[in-house]
């Protein structure tokens, strides 16, 4: 029988071979990733070579202070203001109505519901989040829209009245027991107690049925308009809020949480004072992905905002329509496309830099937050 | 504070965060089922006789003697309807001027009614659009339909100054006349006259669309789908998982390093419009990939949007795997290429796997980087490859554009459901593989 003997060493020319092989691999691996990673660098260098044009022709001043957006007329006008104000407007309300809720509902997932719910629970969340945008914006527009221009008065009184009842309950019992130890040190009479939570529940029973029968009473001349939008918009950032904020929730450990109930806290003042600060920055984190996902979401926007570059008069008045950055550019690059170097292609490219710098200072924001509180948690 | 005081706002912030929870879920609820619900009634409803006769034209579908006998029982039916028509129009002429001035009109609303609901009148020419060759295919639709026959909508200012919405019946209008007794006929007698039978349409997965959609289904928009994934998959995972095997086993830190990787992060931020500008600005306008809109220039700018996601869940996966492992194989005299390639891989793929269909089901569901680069309203099918150069419906685009931009927006709803369902159940499902996998993986990792 032949035995063939493996050699273990190698000669030099082998060690050589090798030698090269591996740092070419190496070369070609870092170019790869180079690529993976600088496409976020191609993306800006070209963005903005097609927006700087407009600037150039057109100047900053229309564009950021002129309400007036003609693109097609003769002369053109391209007076941004009155969409940047949508954009933000709609983002804001957006935020709003989604964070209270959902930074609730992280706390009610980490810390409230039992730990085999919440396994169920985490992975539909994140599922939820990845619903595509044009499905929210099919049901803004075809469910919510003749909803509320049918029924507009109505459903948002509907929608307060459930929200705002069981909310409004809860504060009168508090604010009746928050009376009755500020005058009762010792122990507080029953009738006493409970004379004081008839008469907040009265007031709050009126307040319920004033701002009720207002909103009952509201006009709504569009159902595509800036509520309709927000409230969308909410619904979709609320995912990523919720779960990421879960997240972050659930990184401050079980130290922190077993200290404080052992030295007496309540479940309330634990998650309060204790756990909200320690895990701040990932709270925020998480709001900042809300804003950016409202900011830059196209669909949603585009269906359901209604697609008016006007300024809402006052400004808060959500039940008319306007018009954002992303959806002006996905409805109108279509036409100015044909005319590639007109200053309308331009200034879209212009809107795009504007989303994509927006977009970076959240990224910076974020960064520089988690950074400042490793270091702060290092340091302690 | 009082200790009472203490567990009453203990007990009310618990409250408020379970409320949280079930508005939240309330919510979301409310915005599925309406979609889950209509969007099965694109698959599943009561097709009428009109609907195999489109089926049988359309797509040869069906048996063409039972539904000869079929169609002629439902002409019975209509027989009495479409002689009062006839027995009408000889009236019309025998009237006085002036009642005839005002009858015609109202005459016209119910024949165009009726054309609408039982298809063009025997022994008309036929007309040319497939949406005119046929009556209501569907016995919603149909019942629906039926009501605008039957009833003009008015508005009642008597007592309100918006106006309240009453139905009027036809009726009366017509009373002592010959077209009198078809409002009853119609009102009793439609279901003989359609046949509605309950009808299990799977194939709406894979029609193409007759008539820009009024009738047939959506498999030019779900084919769409899936070469646009598929493609963006294909250009996205070399990349991702490359650039996560070198973040997670090459690289040593470093500026370069964190600028790289800041990078990914920013990346991972930029709005998916300006993605599709920068489809539009860099692969249409600048390198040319092809002519116009095209799946490869769509499927690029995807692969471009789920490259971040692609290799944040491949680096994850890859620390996932235990040290041991690379240090046995190390030690095992194996290089560090053998490491990463036989040993560190195949233990990371399920991970790495998991996140590549998260990123699919992504992929498929955005629409506003494909507007520029990919979607058209309608399109053809070909060979995969003569596909990659030109563009395509898709189901996002396609479900934004037949409820803002179709014609008829209201008469195709059942389309616009079901597509929105589709693309919803498609991108749902990938996500469910997804999380089984990971579950099968923590279960294997747990031992």
């Amino acid at each position: 029988m032949k035995r063939t003997v493996e050699k273990i060493t190698l000669t030099a020319r082998e060690k050589f071979v090798r030698q090269v092989f591996s740092t070419l691999g190496r070369a070609i691996l870092f170019s790869v990733t180079s690529v993976a990673a600088l496409a976020v660098l191609a993306i800006i260098f070209f963005i903005a070579r097609d927006a700087l044009p407009f600037f150039k022709n057109e100047g900053m001043r229309e564009f950021f202070f002129n309400k007036s957006w003609y693109p097609t007329r003769e002369p053109a006008q391209f007076g941004a203001m009155a969409i940047f104000t949508g954009s933000l407007l709609v983002t804001f309300f957006a935020v709003i109505t989604a964070v209270p809720p959902g930074v609730f509902a992280a706390f009610c997932m980490s810390d409230i519901l039992a730990f085999r719910v919440r396994q169920v629970l985490k992975p539909v969340i994140e599922m939820l989040a990845a619903i595509p945008s044009v499905t929210y914006g099919f049901f803004a527009l075809v469910v919510l829209a003749p909803l509320l221009q049918n029924h507009g008065g109505m459903a948002l009184a509907v929608a307060w009245w459930v929200l705002a009842t069981p909310i409004m309950l809860v504060a009168s019992l508090v604010m009746a027991e928050l009376i009755c130890g500020l005058r009762y040190k010792e122990r507080a009479g029953f009738a006493v107690r409970a004379a004081l939570t008839l008469i907040f529940a009265a007031l709050s029973a009126v307040l319920l049925l004033r701002v009720g029968s207002k909103l009952s009473g509201l006009e709504v001349a569009s159902g595509v308009n800036a509520l309709n939008a927000s409230i969308i918009l909410a619904a979709m950032a609320l995912p990523t809020i919720v779960s990421v904020s879960e997240d972050a929730l659930q990184a401050c450990g079980r130290e922190l949480r077993e200290g404080s109930y052992a030295l007496g806290a309540t479940r309330a003042e634990t998650l309060i004072k204790v756990i909200l600060p320690a895990s701040a920055s990932g709270i925020f984190s998480a709001v900042l992905l809300g804003v950016m996902r409202a900011l830059g979401e196209t669909m949603v926007v585009l269906m359901a905002s209604g697609n008016a570059a006007q300024v809402p008069s006052p400004i808060y008045n959500l039940l008319q329509p306007v018009r954002t950055l992303t959806a002006t550019i996905a409805s109108e690059m279509g036409e100015a496309d044909q005319m590639t170097g007109s200053s309308h292609y331009h200034v879209l490219f212009a809107m795009g830099l504007c989303l994509l710098i927006f977009s970076f200072l959240c990224n910076l924001a974020g960064e520089w937050i988690v950074n400042r509180q490793r270091r702060k948690l290092r340091g302690a | 504070m009082r200790l009472s005081t203490r567990k009453l706002l203990d007990k009310s912030f618990t409250f408020c965060a379970v409320m949280a929870v079930v508005v939240l879920t309330a919510f979301l609820i409310f915005v599925l089922a309406p979609i889950f619900v209509r969007g099965c009634g694109a698959y599943v409803f009561r097709g009428t006789v009109e609907y195999r006769r489109m089926m049988l034209d359309q797509f040869g579908r069906g048996d063409e003697v039972a539904l000869a006998r079929e169609i002629a029982l439902a002409q019975t039916a209509r027989q009495p309807v479409y002689s009062a028509v006839t027995a009408f129009e000889a009236e019309l002429k025998q009237m006085p001027a002036a009642r005839r001035r005002e009858m015609r009109p109202l005459f016209k609303v119910v024949r165009e009614g009726l054309e609408l609901l039982l298809g063009p009148e025997p022994g008309k020419p036929l007309p040319t659009l497939p949406r005119m060759l046929y009556g209501q295919t569907r016995w919603d639709g149909a019942r629906r339909h039926l009501k605008h026959v039957l009833y003009e909508v008015q508005w009642d200012y008597s007592d309100d100054d918006d106006g309240v919405r009453v139905l009027a019946p036809r009726k009366p209008f017509f009373a002592g006349t010959a077209l009198e007794p078809i409002f009853d006929l119609l009102e009793n007698d439609l279901d003989r006259m359609l046949n509605p039978r309950l009808t299990f349409y799977g194939r709406f997965l894979t029609d193409k669309s007759v008539d820009a959609h009024f009738f047939g289904g959506i498999g030019p928009e779900v084919m769409g789908t899936i070469y646009l994934a598929l493609t963006a998959m294909l250009i996205a995972v070399p990349l991702g998982v490359v650039a996560a095997i070198y973040f997670q086993e090459y690289a040593e830190g470093g500026a370069v390093m964190t600028f790289l990787r800041s990078c990914v992060n920013t990346l991972a931020g930029v709005p998916s419009i300006v993605f599709g500008l920068f489809g539009l600005a860099f692969f249409i306008n600048t390198i040319k990939v092809s002519q116009g809109k095209s799946v490869l220039a769509g499927a690029l700018t995807l692969a471009l949007l789920v490259l971040p996601t692609v290799i944040r869940a491949s680096e994850e996966a890859i620390a996932a795997v235990p040290r041991a492992y690379k240090e046995g194989a190390l030690a095992l005299g194996a290089g560090q290429w053998r490491t990463v390639l036989t040993i560190i891989l195949p233990a990371a793929l399920p991970g790495i796997l998991t996140g590549v269909v998260i990123s699919m089901g992504r992929a498929a569901g955005e629409t506003a980087p494909i507007i520029f680069t990919a979607a058209v309203s309608v399109g053809k099918l070909s060979r995969p490859l003569k596909m990659l150069f030109r563009d395509t419906p898709a189901l996002s685009w396609n479900l934004y554009n037949i409820c803002t931009e179709h014609e008829a927006v209201d008469r195709i709803r059942h389309v616009q459901y079901g597509m929105a369902l589709t693309l919803v159940v498609l991108v749902l499902a990938l996500n469910l593989v997804a999380i089984l996998i990971r579950a099968r993986v923590s279960k294997r990792l747990k031992g």
